[in-house]
């Protein structure tokens, strides 16, 4: 119901009474409460329809419980990293390469959604950019794996530059 | 619309309906044209900041630096630097033509300047992605996240990064 009823001039105390109790009596020919009931039938309906109006972002995707288990290594680093740079034990290195490597690799892949979006890029270059970081992280892995067990490992490496001449 | 106008005849006396000043000279009656529901646009924030050529949000280039966003943005450099070095050592091990140690006995050799700003540039990205990975720890769970408790603990994080760098580089 539409009350059109714009106010031009100042009313007198009796006509804001009288127009109060003319909305009342309209009122009460249509309580809100049918119109609440109305939509109270189709829950499921109203569900659905806001899910499918929620306009798709392109930009970055949901990270979920992914979020809990980037915190876990972060914080599983902060240990790693002196204790297995000082120890120079080799499953150590391994154990560093690896959570490093997964570490940088949540942290580039972060990176490349956040500017290698398909509104700039379009939809083909994300995915092989994001493609291309899965394959050189895995190298990477791969790489300092065998370089642990073929040559003086991460900590040695570090130690040697670090070494007095 | 009919029916306000019904129940205003019902219940306004005739007096008020006469006097100039009444009710029925505030009435303005106004015709509203029904039209089809548009559906909600498909487009995204983005989308239509890019569509209206909207300057980024921040606004970097107007925008005052400050510390709390340098060191956020320092923080992602320091990582895709010390990514880069993970990279670099991981698949320089398997394509150099030689090994790794022997890069470094060359590094060696071309004296201590050489050695001291490889190990700086090795020791500061790691220290302040070490310090600064905490503090972002701590926010994440909730933490320390008022604006005078970023900015102590972030003077706090840059003295400690520098110390450390500085530190690491003259062992």
């Amino acid at each position: 119901m539409a009350l059109a009823l714009v106010l031009k001039k100042s009313l007198s105390v009796q006509a804001t009474q009288n127009f109060f109790k003319t909305a009342i009596k309209v009122d009460s020919k249509r309580p809100f409460t049918q119109i609440l009931s109305a939509i109270k039938k189709e829950p499921i309906k109203v569900c659905r329809e806001s899910k499918f109006n929620t306009p798709k972002r392109l930009m970055s995707g949901d990270h979920g419980k992914l979020w809990t288990v980037e915190r876990g290594v972060s914080v599983a680093l902060l240990g790693m990293v002196p204790i297995a740079l000082l120890a120079h034990n080799t499953l150590l290195d391994d154990v560093l390469a690896a959570s490093v490597v997964i570490h940088f690799h949540w942290g580039l892949e972060a990176n490349v959604i956040d500017y290698v979006r398909p509104i700039i890029f379009g939809h083909a270059v994300p995915k092989v950019a994001l493609g291309l970081l899965y394959l050189v992280s895995i190298s990477t892995l791969g790489g300092l794996i065998y370089y642990n067990h073929s040559s003086i490992g991460i900590s040695n490496t570090v130690r040697k530059i670090w070494k007095k001449e | 619309m009919s029916l306000i106008f019904r129940l205003a005849g019902q219940r306004c006396n005739s007096q008020f309906l006469k006097n100039s000043n009444g009710l029925i000279s505030c009435i303005r009656p106004v015709t509203l044209k029904a039209t089809n529901v548009s559906p909600p646009s498909k487009e995204g924030h983005d989308e239509r900041n890019m569509k209206l050529k909207r300057p980024q949000s921040p606004h970097l280039t107007i925008y005052a630096p400050q510390l709390t966003s340098l060191l956020s943005i320092s923080h992602r450099a320091t990582g895709i630097v010390l990514s880069g070095y993970a990279i670099g050592l991981g698949l320089g091990a398997i394509v150099l033509p030689e090994s790794i140690p022997h890069y470094i006995d060359c590094l060696h050799e071309m004296g201590p300047a050489a050695v001291s700003f490889v190990k700086f540039s090795l020791s500061f990205p790691m220290a302040y992605h070490f310090w600064n990975g905490i503090r972002h720890l701590i926010w994440d769970t909730g933490k320390m996240l008022t604006i005078p408790q970023v900015y102590t603990t972030g003077y706090i994080m840059l003295a400690v990064t520098f110390a450390t760098a500085g530190f690491l580089t003259v062992m």
